[in-house]
């Protein structure tokens, strides 16, 4: 429960409208929604930083974990500490940005239109149970996020196929990740959209497998638009064919490379907001991967030069962060596919309520079994590396894939670099992945 | 504790210390995560893979054995400039451990069909057998004076030295997709040019090759053990546009097709490695080529916006078909073409040649011909001159709709050998002198004589690419397309026996992600299909007398292609099968597969292939037996055929049938299985 709610006075920023109309945000519901941590943190008995969570004493605090990290605490595949409650502050252009524009947005008629948004988080107002569009909101928020900010570079990126049984890695992938949003940029120049762009693309991610040898200098580039009702573009560049070949959307759904992972999951969901039904489920407090990486237990498996570390791994068959764990305001969301042949039925996304990052979600099979667990680790920037200080964005540091009917599991080891030099705009262009090798 | 660049670390120190003499400076692990952004110099990065792999074909026992040791280096050379090397050194066995199908033993006696047998006396021939067995040795057919006794001239020049061009090492053309089935056949020489030098030409990097040099087949002269070398980098231009350039010995992809090459013709390639059944990259023959990319990026209407212009400086290359005496000969063309020279040079026995009686269809005698007859005289192999690059233009884009697609231009050399049959210079026959010389057919110039020189034309080809997708139906779709103009196919009605023909090539791709519960219920199987379709325009084709004349080529072929893919164990198990239809020659292989990744660095490929046909005698054409080229000897008077040369349309599946038989049609009885062991150090 949050302690102290913010008693700043309800300043209007527009006139109160029906659903799908705009919306009454005032700069209360700006501050709440971005700063919910400013009266004081969320508590619950017995989570005070350093409480070790095991099997032994689970069952003391199933009000704040999630049924997928209860049971995997109530089998003992893992224990966790709980680190303090800290705030994740935006970057302040994102801030102001909310604050310039956020009484301008509203839903369109259908899924996947909105209507007069800029920049910055577009709904701020606390979701509502009884407002059927509530959870597409939140979508719209987690889309419009600081998810990686304006453009950041994820490299090196460790992944490791790992038997969850045995804890055997059965195969090393070496990654270098780039995102780069094209429009609704806030922080990195040129602000707020990088043009041309003629075909309107939103955000545009790139992919490069370094290693190893039989999938080396594979490449991908997806393409977000917009409009998101239009569909995403992927292309994949193989480097035993040495050519660019387009990807139909189904491949999105598909695991990455034999990972337990697909490009759909990445980031928690990666898809269009029009691809899914979403429904708000309520609004909890609960232990999330949320903390500082300089803090942590680093692991010394990979050196770099700067002497930079990564998170380590443990727990059963090593599919666990070893991090901490903070109590945060949660928002429960529920995805589901409107495509009767998604192999997913549903997804149940636990939403930092300050950030919009989905740091944990449950994924159902077609058939309505639990599936998988996604889990991706948030870095407070300012103690990561010196370049990330400051930077206002959501440094995912680490993730976690486990396929619980596989007993399998897909895990990443970051180096988040918010580094606008390495992310330049025409890495993300398809002929820069033609002009290799 | 690893580092970044560890994955990328060799282990084997002499071969990095032979990349670092080969290209200079020291070889170390790097890291190459970053983008070539600060231009600063870095170690090298290495890796080094060895590969095993060994086939075993129906009939012919071990068809490969081929031991590859490959560095693949990069490094950052300051200045932005990067340099990539790829170095390859493979030694084949199977010419060692299989001599008596492929190598120093390979081949032996053989006998020609001679449907004339019953309509001829017992004469001895030279090889001394009489003339009048059904099958008769190389040496057992009409000669010198077999020829005077029938009534030609005592100065014909029907007969050959068989000392100089002895019974011995040699196979019957074609005997390995067909039967002769009264159509023509020859002896071919079959072993290592070392071990017998019997029609060894060099048609540009086989077909005169010994024994080494077939196991070592990167060790030569245009130092193919060099794969790739390059040099690259982007130059940042100030409008924020960018000029790429790469130069050095590299391979050049267009197109978006698999398997086929539409587009995909800026390097020849190499199918003496494995026919058609190795990935493009390993056997595109890299060239010495300078091209320059000019990366406009988005504009207000489009996405992306390139230009490419490849000049490639390097002299001339054409693909390798496959020595004959080899395991892997691309529509068993390169047997006939050492059959061939070896007739221009030392004459030979041609089976079911001359008609008996003399002008009627119907039997045929196995027909001794001297040198400097009949075959192939000379390969024209363009030298290096400026005029003999070839250069290539490219505009590669997106649309704003997200459509990708390319125009691409090419000017080149054709990779392929084209024959041009020649009439001066050649001896006749039926008399022993030169070109024409009995009424009624005195002076008339010699023409569509089976004589020919080798030339590799120039082609000029425009052509263009795009894809798209289908989100409704999850299908990605590929296209591609080209036109060429120049290129050269066998006609008979023609006097020199081909003729210049535009070809309109086009190829259609569908690749679908499908969920076969079956292979896998969380990874998807990757379904892919191809139609291509070749067009030849002006295709010329008359019916004569004895059957059609003109271009064996079907002026209209379709091949389906059809692969199947699936992901199993995180993808380190993969089975897939390669299913292919050439439709006009009603021939199809299935290529299974499975490929298994014990670790990251060691990889097992098992696989086989086989080819299956629906009858052959589609593949039957003209031959030029009645191509009439020395009337009136040659002349099919019972069939009407003027005192003129031309072709009466008499056929067989030699020579041309396997230009219908396509690659899988004329390797029908070459079912393989194989396993490939791969690791990296």
């Amino acid at each position: 429960m949050i302690k102290h709610l913010s008693k700043l006075g309800a300043i209007p920023f527009a006139l109160a409208c029906a659903a799908g109309a705009l919306h009454a945000a005032t700069e209360a519901d700006v501050e709440k929604s971005l700063y919910p941590y400013k009266g004081g943190v969320p508590s619950a008995p017995g989570v005070t930083p350093g409480t070790v969570i095991n099997k032994g004493n689970v069952s003391s605090f199933e009000a704040v974990l999630d049924p997928s990290l209860l049971r995997h605490l109530q089998e003992g595949a893992v224990e966790i500490t709980v680190g303090p409650t800290t705030s994740f502050d935006l970057h302040k252009s994102y801030v102001d940005a909310t604050k310039e524009n956020v009484a301008n947005v509203k839903l369109g008629a259908k899924p996947g239109e909105l209507v007069g948004y800029v920049s910055g988080r577009p709904f701020v107002e606390e979701p509502d149970a009884a407002d059927p569009r509530a959870g597409e909101k939140l979508a719209w928020n987690y889309r419009y996020g600081m998810n990686w900010g304006d453009g950041l570079a994820i490299s090196p990126f460790y992944w490791q196929y790992r038997n969850m049984d045995s804890g055997k890695v059965e195969r090393n992938i070496l990654f270098n990740f780039y995102f780069l949003k094209y429009s609704h940029r806030v922080n990195q120049a040129p602000t707020p959209e990088i043009t041309p762009n003629p075909s309107k693309i939103f955000r545009a991610t790139y992919v490069k497998v370094q290693e190893p040898q039989d999938v080396k200098n594979t490449q991908l580039l997806l393409q977000r638009y917009e409009d998101d009702l239009k569909q995403d573009d992927a292309y994949l560049y193989l480097g035993f064919q040495r050519r660019v070949r387009r990807l139909s959307t189904g491949q999105t759904t598909d695991a990455f490379l034999g990972s337990d992972i697909m490009i759909e999951d990445f980031e928690g969901y990666n898809g269009r907001i029009s691809d899914m039904n979403w429904k708000y489920k309520g609004t909890a407090n609960m232990l999330m991967p949320f903390y500082n990486h300089n803090d942590m237990k680093l692991s010394d498996e990979y050196k770099e030069a700067d002497g930079y570390k990564y998170v380590s791994f443990g727990g059963q068959g090593g599919c666990f962060p070893n991090i901490t764990w903070q109590l945060r305001k949660v928002y429960i969301l529920e995805s589901s596919p409107l495509d009767p042949n998604h192999p997913v039925s549903r997804r149940v996304h636990y939403m930092d309520a300050q950030t919009s990052a989905m740091s944990r979600t449950i994924v159902y099979d077609r058939k309505g079994d639990l599936w998988k667990i996604f889990m991706v680790g948030v870095s407070h920037p300012d103690f990561h590396l010196a370049k990330n200080k400051d930077s206002g964005v959501v440094l995912f540091d680490n993730f976690s894939m486990i396929d619980l009917q596989a007993k399998h599991c897909t895990t990443g080891q970051f180096k988040g670099q918010a580094d606008p030099q390495m992310v330049p705009v025409n890495l993300f262009n398809v002929q820069n992945m033609r002009g290799g090798n | 504790m690893h580092t970044a660049g560890e994955f990328s670390r060799p282990k084997i120190r002499i071969l990095v210390a032979a990349l670092s003499l080969t290209v200079g400076g020291p070889l170390l692990a790097a890291d190459e995560n970053l983008p070539d952004l600060a231009g600063g110099a870095s170690p090298w990065a290495a890796d080094v893979y060895y590969e095993n792999h060994t086939a075993r074909r129906r009939h012919a026992g071990l068809a490969k054995f081929r031991n590859t040791l490959q560095v693949e280096a990069d490094k950052q050379i300051g200045d932005g400039w990067a340099v990539r090397g790829i170095l390859r050194g493979s030694w084949d066995g199977v010419y060692r451990m299989n001599k008596d199908e492929y190598g120093r033993r390979a081949g032996g006696p053989i006998l020609l069909e001679n449907t004339a047998a019953p309509l001829l006396p017992p004469v001895p021939t030279t090889a001394g057998t009489p003339l009048n067995l059904p099958q008769v040795p190389h040496g057992g057919g009409i000669n010198n004076p077999i020829g005077t006794a029938i009534g030609l001239p005592p100065t014909n020049a029907f007969g050959f030295d068989l000392a100089a061009n002895p019974n011995d090492a040699m196979r019957v053309l074609g005997d390995r997709w067909h039967r002769t089935e009264g159509g023509i056949a020859f002896g071919v020489p079959v072993r290592p040019c070392d071990s017998d030098s019997r029609g060894c030409r060099n048609f540009g990097g086989y077909g005169d090759l010994d024994v080494h040099e077939l196991e070592t087949p990167e060790f030569n002269d245009r130092l193919d053990f060099l794969r790739e070398l390059y040099a690259k980098k982007t130059i940042p231009l100030a409008d924020g546009t960018e000029l790429f350039v790469k130069l050095g010995r590299q391979q050049v992809v267009w197109g978006r097709t698999d398997l086929f090459r539409v587009l995909d013709v800026v390097n020849p390639v190499d199918y003496s490695r494995n026919n058609i059944y190795d990935e493009l990259q390993d056997i595109r023959i890299p060239m010495w080529i300078a091209q320059a990319e000019y990366r406009m990026g988005a504009s207000e209407a489009m996405q992306d916006r390139n230009v490419q212009v490849v000049w490639n400086f390097d002299k001339f290359r054409p693909s390798n078909l496959g020595q004959c005496g080899s395991p892997n000969v691309m529509l068993d063309a390169s047997c006939y073409f050492r059959g061939m020279a070896n007739l221009w040079d030392n004459g030979g026995t041609v089976a079911n040649f001359a008609s008996v009686p003399p002008g009627t269809a119907g039997a045929w005698a196995a027909t001794d011909f001297g040198p400097h007859q009949i075959g192939i005289r000379k390969v024209h192999l363009p030298e290096w001159s400026l005029a003999n690059t070839q250069l290539g233009v490219k505009y590669e884009g997106v649309t704003k709709d997200g459509l990708a697609f390319s125009i691409n231009a090419l000017t080149y050399r054709s990779q392929l050998p084209s024959l041009h049959a020649f009439g001066t210079g050649t001896v006749n026959p039926f008399t022993g002198a030169s070109g024409n010389t009995t009424p009624p057919a005195a002076g008339v110039p010699v023409s569509h004589l089976i004589a020919f020189d080798v030339h590799y034309p120039r082609v000029n080809l425009i052509g263009g690419s795009l894809d798209f997708q289908i989100p409704d139906a999850d299908v990605a779709v590929r296209m591609e397309t080209a036109l060429t103009r120049g290129e050269e196919f066998a006609n008979t009605a023609r006097p020199r026996l081909y003729s210049k023909n535009k070809v309109l090539r086009t190829v259609i791709g569908v690749d679908r992600p499908t969920f076969i519960p079956f292979i896998s219920k969380t990874r998807a199987t990757l379904v892919s299909a191809q139609l291509f379709w070749q067009h030849i325009f002006d295709h010329e084709q008359h019916d004569g007398p004895l059957g059609k004349t003109g271009m064996v080529d079907w002026k209209d072929n379709l091949t389906g292609t059809l692969l199947i893919k699936g992901f199993l164990a995180n993808d380190r198990v993969s089975p897939q099968v390669i299913m292919a239809r050439e439709f006009r020659a009603k021939a199809y292989t299935v290529a299974p597969q499975i490929e298994w990744s014990v670790t990251d660095d060691f990889k097992l490929t098992f696989g086989a292939n086989f080819k299956y046909g629906s009858g052959n005698d589609h593949f039957k054409f003209d031959d030029c037996r009645s191509c009439n080229p020395y009337p009136p000897f040659t002349t099919y008077t019972a069939s009407g055929q003027p005192f003129v040369p031309g072709s009466a349309g008499l056929s067989g599946f030699e020579p041309l049938g396997r230009f219908r038989a396509g690659p899988i049609g004329a390797a029908v009885a070459e079912d393989d299985i194989y396993l490939m062991v791969r690791y990296r150090f």
